[in-house]
């Protein structure tokens, strides 16, 4: 199964550096931080910080906005250091003019509920809608108002491209030569193939499980991952896709697979294999593809329980990241990591061979 | 669901079904989600169809092949590529006149493959709620994706408590091979 002579590897292994693998977040994570308007007031008398907070919360507790500090304070740099209090949000307060020169802030509290004690007139703020997700996020919140921030370390590490080691990297890099070279054997073979290739990884035992490319001249639907899923299928002793014609197709047979048997034999055959621990279909395993997968060959990855997917170069419908977030789709019943980047130059290029507009 | 949606519109006259038509070739696709269901696979059954003959036909395949992505409609696109192969008639002229009736809506996959193929009407019973690509859970059938084929009329809803019906008797059975339940992380 190793598809590429030990010249080739040592003569691409320098370009470990040249490329950086990127996590492809949600909407949620990825986008703009949002900001609503709202009130806010300095706290003069500094005593009177417990009070306020305890009566403004229980007249406007900001329902939603449980991100949101309460108080802030402002840094000594300002010169001033009297903290700041949220009073309300904007909506909250549809009376009140916002033009005017002069705000009072008895005009956004109804008598008798809040004492006045120690707060200074109020003025408008920004603050973020939503709680920040990532680190990135989080800096531009902070800008506007504080806010609680539960940090996924990986999700910040991830983000600035340092997620792999270099023997990482250097694996990552060999198994996406892998999906290069067969996407250079089926772009070869014409008959309306597309340069594109897969390889199937089980990143426990760092061993490719199978390798597969385009062979779309055949059959519409045989992208290459939509090939690599079925010669997992195949190399676990099932499969529904005939290979003679496309040698450079392979699976490796798992050591639990059971051809010889009949086929009535199959389903108590993985019920056995899933008992065992072994996986099902394609849990825990690592697909490297050279393209973004479309929305057909995306959705068969959820249904495959794909682990992680890397692919190497974005395409125009394309349903990791593109067009489609598949892959962090709520109401789906499987959600999986992906990266993209991987030898993304290299990838880039095997479109140089034909056909530059689809992709 | 329930109603025929966006329906008539701009579709040529021979290849939208007409009522009898419906009638007929969804009675044969429940006939084959009955045979899923008795054989333990999901119970979804489709036929395609072609100048009034049926050109494809499938029920779910995953268990028998090992393969997650052998629905119903995967099986039957196969068959009808294969059917053109056959007769060496050209796939696509074919296809832009070849109508999918199925049990339940296609998924996200299999909703996305029916584009690829420019298959143009699809007619189903219940809806996905769990993997639905004709608006359950994303609408691919109608989305603007100029690099996936072309946009497919549906007319949902026929036979439709039936269909959940079948769906319900297989999930409460217990599926040997599917993967145990992770509680969810949010």
């Amino acid at each position: 199964m190793e598809p590429q002579s030990k010249r080739r590897k040592e003569a691409e292994s320098d370009n470990a550096d040249s490329w950086v693998a990127l996590p492809v977040l949600s909407d949620q994570q990825s986008q703009d931080t949002e900001l609503i308007s709202a009130f806010a007031a300095p706290i003069t008398d500094k005593k009177e910080t417990s009070r306020l907070i305890k009566e403004l919360r229980c007249l406007y507790p900001l329902t939603g906005l449980q991100h949101i500090k309460r108080v802030r304070s402002r840094k000594p740099a300002d010169g001033l250091h009297s903290p700041e209090v949220l009073v309300c949000l904007v909506s909250d307060a549809p009376d009140v003019d916002l033009h005017s020169e002069s705000l009072a802030i008895d005009s956004l509290l109804p008598s008798n509920s809040v004492g006045l004690d120690g707060l200074g007139p109020p003025f408008l703020v920004k603050i973020p809608a939503f709680p920040p997700l990532t680190r990135p996020q989080f800096q531009v919140a902070s800008k506007h108002w504080p806010t609680t921030f539960h940090e996924d370390k990986q999700v910040t590490v991830a983000l600035r491209g340092e997620l792999f080691s270099q023997p990482q990297k250097a694996r990552m890099q060999g198994y996406m030569e892998a999906a290069l070279a067969a996407a250079r054997a089926g772009g070869g073979l014409g008959s309306g193939q597309e340069p594109v290739g897969a390889a199937m990884v089980d990143p426990k035992e760092e061993r490719i499980i199978a390798v597969g490319h385009d062979c779309r001249g055949g059959n519409p639907l045989h992208h290459a991952v939509m090939v690599c899923i079925d010669l997992v299928a195949r190399g676990q002793g099932g499969g529904a896709y005939r290979f003679e014609e496309y040698p450079a197709c392979t699976a490796a047979l798992s050591l639990t697979s059971s051809h010889s048997k009949p086929a009535s034999e199959t389903s108590k055959t993985i019920a056995r294999v899933v008992d065992e621990g072994q996986p099902y279909i394609c849990t825990g395993y690592d697909l490297y593809v050279t393209r973004e997968p479309c929305v057909m060959c995306a959705m068969a990855l959820v249904h495959s329980r794909i682990g992680r997917v890397f692919y190497g170069t974005a395409s125009s419908d394309g349903a990791l990241g593109t067009r489609y977030k598949i892959h962090t789709q709520k109401d789906l019943n499987h959600r999986f990591d992906v990266f993209k980047g991987v030898l993304g130059q290299q990838c880039k290029d095997l479109y140089g061979l034909k056909d530059p507009i689809k992709h | 669901m329930g109603t025929e949606t966006e329906m008539n519109a701009d579709l040529k006259p021979g290849f939208y079904p007409t009522d009898e038509e419906i009638e007929k070739w969804m009675a044969s696709a429940f006939e084959m989600a009955k045979d899923a269901l008795e054989n333990g696979e999901v119970p979804v059954g489709c036929l395609m169809v072609y100048n009034n003959e049926v050109v494809g036909k499938g029920r779910n395949e995953v268990n028998e092949t090992k393969n997650a992505t052998r629905h119903a409609e995967m099986v039957a696109l196969d068959q009808v590529l294969e059917w053109c192969r056959h007769g060496d008639v050209d796939p696509q002229s074919v296809c832009v006149r070849t109508v999918l009736y199925v049990t339940v809506e296609p998924c996200i996959m299999c909703a996305a493959a029916l584009r690829l193929l420019n298959i143009p009407v699809v007619v189903y019973g219940c809806g996905n709620e769990r993997f639905g690509g004709c608006g359950s859970v994303l609408d691919v059938s109608t989305a603007q994706l100029p690099h996936t084929g072309t946009a497919f009329k549906c007319v949902a809803g026929y036979r439709a408590q039936e269909a959940v019906e079948m769906l319900k008797a297989f999930y409460k059975q217990e599926n040997p091979n599917a993967p145990k339940p992770k509680p969810r992380k949010d």
